[in-house]
């Protein structure tokens, strides 16, 4: 396979047409925040966390569905880069009910080390404070839209992964939420088989298994992506 | 989990019939798509215009077709403006709230129409002969305020109009 460069943040890299210019970074060490992202499923670009600037195209570009191209010049900690992702990460806290002290996932939380990785210290917008519901109805596992940050990566591994397809979204604008089948309880699904992908592609507390409490829940998120590697090593 | 069927609790769901002219309208459309997963948008409009609504019973019968998951399904007619999953009523009045409408006493008539018939936007009458909607522009701005009841379009309308024409169409003066 032919090689193009590419430069990133003043390097230069040889790399592969096919990948994406967040591929490129994450095997060159670059560090690029994301949330949607979990490799091994459909990248789609919706959490705007990993945008980058590219020299010549005004708007910023997220850098999971970009691939990179011949001499393409990347910039990925501009003081404009760091201030949307600053005001992203406020706008996932301030969207819903989010408080890390009583949730499983305190600790160990892909929204609360984001919170870190901005150095968020304070959230200027005023607070939406949707109700929402709790879902206790499956025996093992449970929903809690009130950490719920739609990334969708719980749709895309079961749909991608285990091919159940138990959720989607519904609604559109502030008013989306996760479903389970006809938007009816998850206990009563007719298409979940309760394997549990969805809860370790979770990157916060929203999906959870019972009998955890504050601050114990281990994800492993790692778990999907190597799952579709092996796979595709069987093909 | 067991693949049994969801059960209803809501007292007035009913199983679809086989028999129901509604029914087989939405399976002849169906099978015209060749039960393509794709046509789902087309099969939902015949589906609402059979049955002014989607039920959840005509939505599971049409995922379990087209062999969609529930979920994709239910995802799709929420995310359109244009279905709708409650009975809209027999007779609808959509009181168009755009720039031009709003100006011209749009809220007027909703004041009216709520003070004669207790109906606030997006609520049926009991009965459910009457449904009121409000649409941010229905692209008449020229007739503002414009009022469309079930498909007629009526322009420059006054308090007095609006509820004339509805109470001829839900036949109660």
């Amino acid at each position: 396979m032919n090689k193009i460069s590419v430069i990133i943040d003043e390097k230069k890299f040889d790399v592969d047409p096919q990948k994406t210019i967040l591929e490129v970074c994450r095997e060159n060490g670059i560090e690029i925040l994301t949330m949607c992202h979990l490799k091994g499923l459909m990248d789609i670009g919706a959490c705007r966390l990993c945008i980058v600037e590219v020299e010549g195209i005004n708007r910023l570009l997220s850098a999971c569905t970009t691939k990179v191209a011949p001499n393409m010049v990347v910039k990925t900690a501009t003081d404009r880069i760091k201030r949307y992702q600053r005001i992203t990460t406020e706008l996932f806290f301030a969207e819903r009910n989010h408080v890390c002290a009583v949730c499983v996932s305190n600790g160990k939380c892909e929204l609360q080390n984001l919170g870190y990785k901005v150095e968020l210290d304070h959230i200027r917008y005023p607070h939406l404070f949707p109700q929402c519901e709790v879902d206790t109805s499956h025996p093992w596992y449970v929903m809690d839209h009130n950490r719920c940050i739609m990334c969708t990566r719980c749709v895309r591994v079961c749909n991608e992964v285990e091919g159940a397809h138990n959720w989607d979204v519904m609604n559109r604008g502030h008013q989306v939420r996760i479903i389970s089948d006809f938007n009816t309880p998850w206990g009563q699904s007719t298409t979940c088989t309760s394997c549990g992908k969805c809860l370790h592609a979770c990157p916060t507390g929203a999906i959870w298994p019972k009998a955890i409490v504050q601050g114990q829940l281990e994800k492993n998120p790692v778990m999907v992506t190597e799952l579709v590697e092996r796979r595709k090593m069987k093909l | 989990m067991t693949a049994t069927h969801h059960t209803h609790h809501h007292a007035h769901a009913q199983e679809l019939s086989k028999t129901d002219p509604r029914v087989k309208l939405i399976a002849a459309k169906m099978k015209k798509e060749n039960h393509k997963p794709d046509a789902l948008i087309e099969i939902l409009h015949t589906a609402q215009n059979a049955f002014g609504f989607l039920p959840k019973e005509v939505l599971n019968f049409i995922a379990k077709e087209l062999h969609l998951p529930p979920s994709r399904v239910y995802s799709t007619v929420t995310f359109y403006h244009f279905f709708s999953l409650k009975s809209k009523g027999e007779h609808t009045c959509l009181v168009c709230t755009g720039t031009a409408c709003y100006v011209k006493g749009a809220q007027a008539l909703l004041n009216k129409i709520e003070s004669q018939f207790s109906l606030k936007p997006g609520q049926v009458t009991a009965d459910n002969k009457l449904g009121v909607q409000v649409a941010r522009c229905i692209g008449a701005c020229g007739l503002a305020p414009a009022v469309v009841i079930d498909n007629d379009v009526h322009g420059k309308v006054t308090e007095e109009v609006i509820i004339n024409s509805i109470n001829e169409k839900i036949g109660t003066i």
